[in-house]
């Protein structure tokens, strides 16, 4: 707890000189100490997933023997990275990649356009369709999967892709993030196309969406993390290995007496691994992302 | 046609009010496509959010299956909202959401503000070190899943060593997530463990925005850390605070994916949740129309704590 009250002093550093060196090693090994600790979870999910014995996996997690491996061997991956058979996670896989491209590539493009117009078209009747965006956005996913699931079984999309992607590309959290954004840009540069007689649909692709990559990077960020995460509803919406994500393939390892921990762990990395080079790549703008849908939300 | 002249009116329109110069070949094409911009994310919305949600209140007075019987379906009124409100294991499902808020509040939002104040002060790597506590953000819940429950493993996982190592194996081994007391506090952890990081970026710009001089003044005055903490630090942040406290208590009141997968809404019905509920009413015994009328309850829980969170906000501008 002690170096949780020194760090609210941000300006303490200034008053000792003398011993100032010491103690801030001291606090950068403090620091260290409690990151490694945070994400050792992390960790041991890796080290595990190259265990192939699934009993030793579980005798050595209670010991040291759990944060390193004597002999790596990728035969988990190899076992379930395929595409048919009892464990098909080379196709959830797959199938969570399709979903996850088609939902951010099209809720970008769809959610920025309805944007554009909501902040600089002329149709009469925006502001109401805005109220109601905004009234919607209350509204939980948790609360409306049951009768959507009922919606999309009559319409006979059950177990299938459309059904986990075109439910959640339109959003209006979204829509309102990318108005916000919009209607910060100056007016003239508006006019200064219109003047030109550009359409309004030109005004928006050839003007505003490159302005506007870094809100567009949000949403795309936020977006993909929600659907790469998405469990509820399509634990419900797919009945077979079609169209089923990784997610609910992972989940599939529990409630069994025995569980296939190598196979599970491997599963998880496969599910970890591409956020996780993602984010390695663009960290500053995964954090900003969630920073502005907290402030904004 | 006459509006197409005269500047964009309201709100939405910003910039100053000037003349537009259009030409009026362009004004109904113009409108047409504007049209087709708005109306596809506008339709979709309607059918996948705007229906199923206005559906679920009429679905919730009938007694409608999931899968269709070849009985028509009947109105019910109330009945539905009667059966949830006198079913003990409704009430069990209310209370168990309640007490994981209660429980995962202070846990996670304290965790947070503890490492932001940590990442707060002059260190190196800072941007290194935040970027590794923010991993379990990004992690998907089933893989936290997966990772947590070795660690909770009965009898010879982490957490029991670790227990059995400060007591001197006088308690334990304790079976985590299959022990009436202990399986909610343990998925309290895991939560907190996996979503501590939004709240920790939300901390950490709240801190940024305190000006140094309040904290110079504060030296000048004499106080020292704590003193700083309390009465610079803890009254600056009371908006971030209010948003971080409110954020959470939503997230905490849809509970599901690792109740369902870890625990089942066990043992004994001591983890199930509202989202839960709904979801074996809904799903697995395939009531729809009793489980719409628990998602209509859980969203009118997620409104209020909505308009709690506007009417503090607005009080306080």
């Amino acid at each position: 707890m002690s170096t949780v009250t020194s760090a609210s002093a941000p300006a303490q550093a200034a008053r000792v000189s003398e011993p100032r060196d010491i103690g801030a090693i001291v606090k950068f090994v403090a620091v260290l100490i409690i990151a490694l600790v945070v994400v050792s979870p992390l960790f041991l999910l890796f080290v595990a997933s190259l265990k192939p014995d699934r009993f030793q996996i579980l005798a050595d997690m209670g010991s040291f023997r759990a944060f390193w491996v004597t002999d790596p061997s990728l035969q988990n991956f190899k076992d379930i990275a395929t595409f048919g058979g009892a464990l098909p996670f080379g196709r959830y896989l797959v199938n969570s990649l399709i979903i996850l491209f088609c939902t951010v590539l099209g809720g970008v493009f769809l959610n920025s356009m309805a944007a554009f117009v909501l902040a600089w078209g002329r149709l009469p009747g925006r502001a109401v369709v805005l109220t109601g965006l905004i009234g919607l956005y209350i509204v939980p996913q948790e609360s409306i999967v049951l009768p959507l699931l009922s919606l999309v079984n009559k319409a006979g999309l059950g177990d299938s892709f459309a059904a986990q992607i075109l439910p959640w590309m339109a959003s209006p959290l979204y829509i309102f993030l990318i108005y916000q954004f919009f209607i910060q840009v100056p007016r003239d540069i508006y006019d200064a196309a219109t003047v030109d007689g550009a359409s309004p649909f030109r005004i928006y692709w050839s003007v505003f969406l490159p302005l506007s990559l870094p809100v567009l990077a949000t949403v795309a960020i936020l977006l993909g993390i929600e659907t790469w995460n998405q469990y509820l509803w399509p634990l419900m919406v797919t009945q077979t290995d079609h169209a089923r994500p990784i997610s609910v393939g992972i989940a599939s390892f529990f409630g069994h007496d025995s569980v296939y921990w190598n196979s599970a762990m491997a599963a998880s990395v496969m599910m970890m691994l591409p956020v996780l080079i993602f984010y390695l790549a663009f960290q500053k703008w995964f954090v900003s992302s969630f920073i502005s849908s907290a402030v904004k939300g | 046609m006459s509006s197409q002249a005269s500047p964009m009116p309201g709100s939405a329109s910003p910039g100053s009010g000037r003349v537009e110069y259009r030409r009026k070949p362009l004004i109904w094409g113009g409108r047409l496509q504007e049209l087709g911009m708005l109306l596809p994310a506008c339709i979709l919305i309607a059918i996948f959010l705007l229906v199923p949600f206005l559906s679920s209140f009429e679905i919730a007075l009938t007694n409608q299956r999931l899968i269709p019987r070849p009985v028509p379906v009947r109105f019910v009124g109330l009945g539905n909202f009667q059966q949830i409100l006198t079913d003990p294991a409704f009430w069990q499902a209310l209370w168990n959401v309640t007490r994981f808020t209660i429980l995962v509040l202070p846990v996670q939002c304290g965790f947070a503000l503890a490492i932001a104040l940590l990442l707060n002060q002059k260190l190196p790597f800072r941007n290194f070190f935040r970027g590794l506590f923010f991993l379990p953000a990004i992690t998907s819940m089933v893989v936290v899943c997966v990772i947590w429950s070795t660690l909770f493993q009965y009898p010879t996982g982490p957490f029991n060593q670790i227990v059995g190592f400060l007591t001197f194996g006088l308690v334990g081994p304790i079976d985590w997530l299959g022990d009436p007391t202990w399986a909610m506090p343990s998925i309290v952890l895991l939560s907190a463990w996996q979503a501590y990081g939004f709240q920790m970026i939300v901390y950490l710009a709240g801190l940024q925005n305190i000006p140094e001089t309040l904290y110079e003044a504060a030296e000048l005055d004499g106080a020292n850390a704590w003193q700083r903490f309390w009465h610079v630090t803890m009254p600056s942040l009371r908006q971030t605070h209010i948003f971080v406290l409110i954020i959470t208590t939503i997230q905490a009141f849809k509970l599901f994916t690792q109740v369902n997968i870890l625990t089942q809404g066990g043992p004994r019905g001591t983890t199930d949740t509202l989202v839960h509920y709904m979801f074996t009413a809904g799903f697995v015994d395939q009531r729809l129309g009793l489980a719409s009328a628990v998602a209509i309850l859980l969203f009118l829980i997620v409104l209020v704590v909505s308009l709690v969170q506007r009417f503090v906000v607005r009080d306080r501008r």
